[in-house]
């Protein structure tokens, strides 16, 4: 298990890429990046809802209702062009965290 | 599940309830409760999947900073109303004033009853059918029952709103639902005007058959009264029933007689 403390800058970026494809709904989305990680890393419900709302308030993604059966209501969520746009911004910054950060890892 | 469900609601429990709060519950709830589904088809048992969606909820103070927490001091311990219950409390209050309304009627039906059968037993009309005696006996007892029945509907539609007694205690409406009630209190406005002028004008015209029938035959005012009386009824009724509708649009919006309740 990774600590959250690490990858607490990521969380929004790891939503962001499930969302690239399409819309997606919260189950599905922390489902996804749980298989993704190899089970290396699961998204706490509330960390999952709280970025949804950090992500809706900056614009970065929309969310809209869908009917599903059995007349359950479930919340999609959809990227917008702004979250398109910060999601490239994070990955460009990953890649020089990841430089940085290399430099001071030793292989023992 | 009921385990989920009761974690989940008294981790929101000290939270404030506003739409945005329910809306993050309710999607929180669905999504722990299509995990539990998936791992109880995985074969877990039910102590199983509980601890696992559980132990995967994570921090509730971690969702706090995200939301958007009114902090409006005072207003803030006040009891933060849900649409459910303002709009039941507003369906309460509705058939309250209906059937206050409707008793009342009757209490004033009564009387009209009792003096139509003692003007139509004076009259001869019930020759052969009831004796005069018998006519104002059988209004009493009409009229006894009426106000039984009226009585009936009052205790009934009292203990109907005592259920909402605690609304009197304060409470604060969320911003969107006062918007609507606020919303729904305008479109009242005209149905309102209307049946109070209707009210009045009942009022105002209910001497006018009692005029009309003395001038016609002067022994006979019975006729008249009764018409009169049911005229008031009706009236009655109106004042009543949508000044109950009008009076739970001020309490929740806390206008004219209940805005000192504000403070």
């Amino acid at each position: 298990m990774i600590s959250s403390d690490v990858i607490r800058g990521y969380n929004d970026t790891f939503i962001l890429y499930m969302l690239l494809d399409g819309e997606s709904y919260g189950y599905e989305i922390s489902k996804n990046i749980r298989r993704l990680s190899d089970e290396k890393y699961i998204m706490k419900e509330t960390t999952l809802y709280s970025a949804f709302t950090r992500l809706e308030k900056n614009g970065y993604i929309c969310s809209f209702y869908k009917d599903e059966t059995l007349g359950k209501r479930r919340t999609y969520y959809r990227i917008t062009p702004e979250g398109l746009a910060y999601y490239h911004d994070k990955c460009a910054e990953w890649l020089i965290t990841q430089e940085v950060v290399n430099k001071f890892i030793k292989e023992l | 599940m009921e385990t989920i469900i009761s974690y989940l609601n008294n981790m929101f429990a000290a939270l404030p309830r506003t739409a945005q709060m329910d809306g993050v519950k309710q999607d929180l709830l669905s999504s722990m409760e299509e995990k539990y589904h998936e791992l109880k088809q995985e074969s877990k048992t039910e102590n199983e999947a509980v601890g696992i969606v559980i132990s995967e909820f994570g921090n509730i103070d971690e969702l706090i900073e995200e939301l958007d927490i009114p902090v409006e001091g005072e207003e803030n311990k006040l009891l933060m109303l849900a649409p459910e219950d303002t709009f039941s409390y507003m369906a309460a209050k509705k058939k309250s004033g209906f059937m206050v309304g409707l008793g009342v009627m009757l209490c004033i039906i009564g009387p009209a009853l009792l003096i139509l059968l003692n003007t139509l037993a004076e009259f001869g009309f019930l020759k052969g059918v009831i004796s005069e005696d018998a006519a104002s006996i059988l209004g009493v007892v009409a009229l006894l029952i009426l106000v039984a029945l009226a009585v009936g509907l009052f205790i009934f539609s009292g203990m109907m709103l005592e259920k909402y007694k605690y609304l009197h205690e304060g409470f604060s409406l969320p911003y969107d639902l006062g918007f609507e009630i606020q919303h729904r209190s305008g479109a009242f406005v005209p149905t309102y005007t209307l049946s109070m002028v209707m009210g009045v004008c009942l009022c105002v015209l209910s001497p006018v058959p009692v005029i009309a029938w003395s001038l016609i035959n002067e022994d006979s005012t019975g006729y008249g009264v009764v018409i009169l009386l049911l005229l008031i009824a009706l009236a009655v009724f109106l004042f009543i029933y949508y000044g109950n509708i009008k009076e739970s649009f001020s309490f929740l919006l806390k206008e004219g007689e209940f805005a000192q309740e504000k403070k």
